[in-house]
């Protein structure tokens, strides 16, 4: 899956600058953003086609920007996966429910996180796909 | 006598947990940097190890994981290394067995 575009959201430096180099070096295209405000004007103008969203963040949280994605239904098919070092009781189905494709809690495996990326990407191709046959139908 | 108020213990287990919910959370995006960097430099993504640097990165990570152990068993009282949880998505194997 060539030129996919990945945006990662977390107002850690460092952790973005060591995500960027292990998507980077799977074949991504990375973009950043580092507060919830951001991530949304991001978005809205790039397009990524995945978000991996921190929950804690600057100027609101991961559900903030979650819950401003789906209120566009173009926006809302875009793929979340939530990477967060906040504990799972209580966050993980707060995030799934508000529409996350998964929850991790870091610290992870890259090979368990490139997995789901592949696989959360695959699902929301073929969705996109789906949604043009019926359309021309 | 008066009979104390259980109100002040109540508080204070609530603070210690928003504490070490805190805590847990410094350490584990820490340590998430830790384990990024430190599989970056043992995958060669920045560039091939001398076998000695090899070795000096091995034991980095596998100490990194004691620390992952310990804080899984104290910190968030779970035993679960990694918590994953999908919710749309089709767990990797299950992808892999569909394209078979």
């Amino acid at each position: 899956m060539p030129n996919m575009r990945l945006l990662v959201v977390d107002d850690n430096a460092a952790l973005r600058k060591g995500l960027s180099v292990r998507l980077r070096a799977n074949g991504y295209e990375v973009l950043f953003a580092e507060d919830a405000i951001s991530a949304t004007a991001v978005i809205l103008m790039e397009r990524p086609d995945l978000v991996i969203l921190d929950l804690g963040l600057p100027g609101g949280d991961g559900f903030d920007v979650m819950e401003r994605l789906h209120r566009s239904d173009p926006l809302a098919k875009i793929p979340v996966i939530v990477l967060t070092g906040r504990e799972v009781a209580g966050n993980r189905n707060r995030a799934l429910q508000a529409g996350a494709a998964a929850f991790f809690q870091k610290p992870t495996e890259d090979g368990t996180l490139l997995s789901t990326i592949r696989s959360a990407l695959n699902m929301s191709r073929d969705r996109s796909h789906l949604g043009e046959s019926s359309i021309s139908c | 006598m008066k009979e104390l108020s259980p109100q002040p213990a109540q508080e204070n287990q609530e603070q210690l947990t928003a504490h070490l919910a805190k805590k847990s959370h410094e350490l584990r995006n820490a340590l998430a940097c830790i384990r990024q960097f430190g599989n970056i430099l043992a995958d060669g993504l920045a560039g091939e190890l001398s076998d000695e640097q090899r070795e000096y990165v091995a034991i980095m990570l596998e100490k990194a994981s004691t620390i992952r152990r310990v804080l899984d068993s104290s910190l968030d009282g779970s035993a679960g290394l990694l918590e994953v949880a999908t919710n749309k998505i089709d767990r990797p194997s299950k992808v892999g067995m569909a394209h078979a």
